[in-house]
């Protein structure tokens, strides 16, 4: 679905490169998790993945990046809304203003592409449904709470039936019971298997649960990738400034502490900490 | 659908009726408010025309709280100053050397009288139409969507404006500053006021303009909508009457201002 070969870019007025040949490939349906340091690029590949660098941020891109059999550098920015659907932490920031309902905002970019008005209520009231807005739907999108406000953020975007949808940290500035609800919305998006989902999380326990695989980046670069458990229980993600889940922290605990054997993996979830404890 | 919107929710046939027909009510009133004689034909207006359309509408109450609000400071000055200043026989009294008469007291609220009818015309735009209903239909017309999308959004984030000031006020007061005191001292309050609130809004405008993007905004090409607005061949003889009538009360002032 994915292809970056040898990708780089560049910032316009930045010296180094904030992506630095990057290749990567992410099948139709995958559900891939980002983690890294501040400044490691996460953000930078979240853009290039939904075209906004170059097309909305302008500066220097080398090699390619490939959607399908397209060349992103191509697509223009209307061409890829859509396709590659962004979602970002300010929830408020992503609230159009142009519409006074949540039905309204979330209708707002099917309106954009055109569809005709009876589709774009079928897909209005589906998205409603799985969302769990519809109690919602006639409500102002500025009088909800940050995590209602993101969760209508989401479904504006999934209306439009990205084939790959980009997710930037969507929990940062949420609340506990909000981020419960925006994670149990991407897992079954990511479960239906139609979707490709990319999601940059600081919250390890999360990805270690339900990610297919995680990708680590540092200063732009890729440095590990592999299934979830093989990257998160790496000794490594401490080095680089991540840290490490809940659970491996524990067990390091333990361990140092003689209190369980030596496990040949850290545990990264609950049910793998509760295996070893037992 | 609440803020501080004026419009209010109801289901009365006049709501019902297309935007269009309802601005073309709002500029039938504006032509009536510069071309109407006389203080009895503008009154006129307002009671027998304005009144009843507001009540088709089921919004008398907050009609007439809104007009009366605006035009009450509006009599009194003018009153005022068109009753001192506007010479006249009549003589209601005096105050030294200057004189109240009835003929500047009775300008003056015919100016008032405009005022208010125009003001009419445009409040019952506002408090029976949706704006975003308002919008589609005008760029259905041939209104620029970012026009429409600049003025459907302001409404909406003015007040979180609003809120955010109040934020940083709060903010800067929790650090030492002084908000009280005279003139002087609450000017140079504006500067860290305006300072954080300028530059946030900035860093906000990137995020929103990619949030826009994201959602297809600037794709070219035909876009629909979900709110569907409905026209008739009444609605458009209707608009067409009120076109007509406009413009014979234009050319019966001019005429009657040439003779």
């Amino acid at each position: 679905m994915i292809s970056l070969q040898d990708f780089s870019y560049r910032y316009p007025g930045q010296q180094h490169f904030a992506l630095q040949q990057l290749n990567l490939e992410i099948k139709a349906g995958q559900f891939c998790g980002f983690i890294g340091a501040n400044g490691a690029g996460k953000s930078t590949l979240c853009y290039a993945l939904s075209g906004f660098a170059p097309h909305f941020f302008r500066g220097e891109v080398r090699g390619r990046a490939w959607l399908g059999k397209k060349n992103i550098s191509d697509l223009s920015l209307a061409d890829l809304a859509g396709e590659v659907g962004l979602v970002f932490q300010n929830a408020f920031n992503q609230i159009s203003g142009a519409r006074f309902t949540v039905r309204g905002e979330i209708a707002f970019g099917l309106e954009n592409l055109g569809l005709a008005r009876r589709r774009i209520v079928t897909r209005v009231d589906e998205v409603l449904a799985l969302m769990d807005l519809a109690d919602l739907a006639d409500r102002s999108p500025y009088e909800l709470s940050g995590g209602q406000q993101q969760r209508v953020a989401i479904a504006s975007i999934l209306a439009m039936q990205p084939k790959v949808l980009v997710l930037d940290e969507p929990v940062s500035q949420l609340d506990p019971h909000g981020t419960q609800a925006v994670f149990k919305i991407i897992e079954m998006i990511s479960q239906r298997g139609d979707t490709t989902v990319v999601l940059v999380e600081h919250k390890l326990e999360w990805l270690a649960a339900y990610a297919d695989r995680v990708i680590v980046l540092d200063h732009g670069r890729l440095v590990m990738d592999g299934t979830a458990r093989a990257v998160l229980a790496s000794a490594d993600l401490v080095k680089l400034g991540i840290g490490r889940t809940l659970y491996s922290e524990a067990a390091d605990l333990a361990r140092n502490k003689k209190l369980v054997s030596a496990p040949s993996h850290l545990p990264v979830t609950l049910n793998q900490a509760q295996a070893l404890f037992q | 659908m609440r803020g501080n919107l004026l419009y209010l929710d109801k289901e009365s046939s006049l709501h019902q009726l297309h935007p269009l027909s309802k601005l073309a009510f709002t500029f039938f009133f504006l032509i009536c408010a510069a071309a109407l004689p006389g203080l009895d034909w503008l009154l006129a207006a307002y009671f027998f025309l304005l009144l009843p359309l507001a009540g088709w509408g089921q919004v008398t109450a907050p009609f007439l709280r809104s007009s009366w609000a605006v035009i009450t400071p509006f009599v009194i000055s003018l009153s005022l100053i068109q009753g001192f200043f506007t010479g006249g026989e009549t003589v209601l009294f005096s105050l030294g050397r200057f004189a109240f008469t009835f003929e500047g007291w009775l300008a003056g609220l015919t100016v008032a009288a405009r005022i208010l009818v125009a003001l009419g015309g445009a409040l019952l735009l506002t408090l029976t139409t949706r704006p975003d209903a308002l919008m589609q239909a005008l760029t259905q017309r041939g209104l620029p969507n970012s026009l429409a999308y600049i003025v459907l959004s302001s409404i909406q984030i003015f007040p979180r404006f609003q809120d955010r000031a109040q934020l940083i006020l709060q903010a800067q007061q929790a650090r030492g500053l002084e908000t009280g005191g005279n003139l002087v001292r609450r000017l140079k309050l504006l500067v860290p006021l305006s300072g954080p609130l300028i530059l946030s809004s900035i860093v906000d405008v990137e995020e929103r303009a990619m949030a826009l993007e994201a959602r297809g905004f600037s794709r070219p090409g035909r876009k629909t909508s979900l709110l569907v607005l409905r026209d008739s061949q009444a609605q458009r003889l209707l608009r067409f009457v009120l076109l007509l009538l406009g413009l014979g009360l234009i050319t019966l002032r001019v005429w009657t201002l040439f003779q």
